[in-house]
């Protein structure tokens, strides 16, 4: 049963996770309590591909960079213009990357608390 | 020129998309930063500081991009000023400045097709070291 939850949760959150953390994500859910995976479905997590549309669409302005809750890139972005244009282009190919990684450790942090069944017993 | 080469270890998925991106990233800075030839080694460098802590085959490929962006930006900005002096007339069009940019322009496209080259190498995870850079690459980037 718990590990059906796992697959399931893999399956429609994977893709907010950079490829090599899910082995460690799966590993850390399996085992995990019943009552703590309510914490772990509420979890809301950055969407890689809004945050790349927002990255090309407003990504001078720093938008992005807010978004992903890093408001003093944020600011330094939107007061130099997008880094002249060249943080904005950087940015295009790093944002997504970027958000996974956030994801990831959002996720850690949140697991962090919770024991598994396997450490109860 | 360009060379095909085993790399230590097999990368992964993830490691591949992110060496290729830095050839990509490379591409689009230099025809948005046109006609100025600093854009696109600054957005390179950017690129390569927020790798510099990656696996090592990004950081290697990371660096070729950043070396060969090194060079460019010397021949360019040569190319750059001599003709803005060229068009201010403080100095005259010489066959020798004629010369010196066709070369400049052949330079850059052979640049440009070897980068979309390696960056749809690095995509499929083949390791693709280019004459000269390759070797400097190696010196600035150790395996650790």
């Amino acid at each position: 049963m718990s590990i059906s939850k796992v697959d399931l949760f893999l399956m429609v959150k994977g893709k907010h996770f950079e490829n090599y953390q899910i082995s460690n994500i799966y590993n850390r859910l399996t085992g995990l309590r019943e009552s703590d995976w309510q914490a772990v479905y509420m979890q809301d997590f950055h969407d890689p591909t809004s945050i790349q549309v927002i990255s090309v669409l407003a990504g001078s302005l720093g938008i992005d960079r807010f978004m992903l809750g890093d408001v003093g890139l944020g600011v330094a972005k939107l007061l130099t213009c997008g880094g002249f244009g060249v943080w904005t282009i950087v940015d295009w190919f790093l944002i997504q990357g970027v958000a996974k990684e956030k994801n990831g450790e959002k996720l850690r942090q949140t697991l962090a608390h919770m024991p598994n069944e396997s450490e109860q017993e | 020129m360009i060379q095909i080469r085993q790399f230590p270890y097999r990368p992964h998925d993830y490691e591949t998309e992110k060496a290729s991106n830095s050839y990509l990233m490379s591409l689009i800075a230099a025809i948005a930063g046109l006609p100025l030839p600093i854009v696109n080694l600054l957005a390179t460098l950017f690129f390569y500081l927020s790798n510099r802590k990656g696996t090592y085959f990004v950081r290697w490929h990371c660096t070729q991009a950043l070396v060969s962006q090194v060079f460019l930006l010397g021949t360019n900005s040569v190319g750059f000023w001599w003709t803005v002096s060229v068009f201010m007339g403080d100095v005259d069009f010489t066959n020798q400045y004629m010369g010196y940019m066709v070369t400049l322009v052949l330079f850059n496209l052979a640049e440009f097709a070897a980068t979309i080259y390696t960056a749809i190498q690095t995509r499929k995870g083949i390791h693709v070291e280019w004459w000269f850079y390759g070797n400097l690459t190696h010196l600035i980037c150790p395996a650790k």
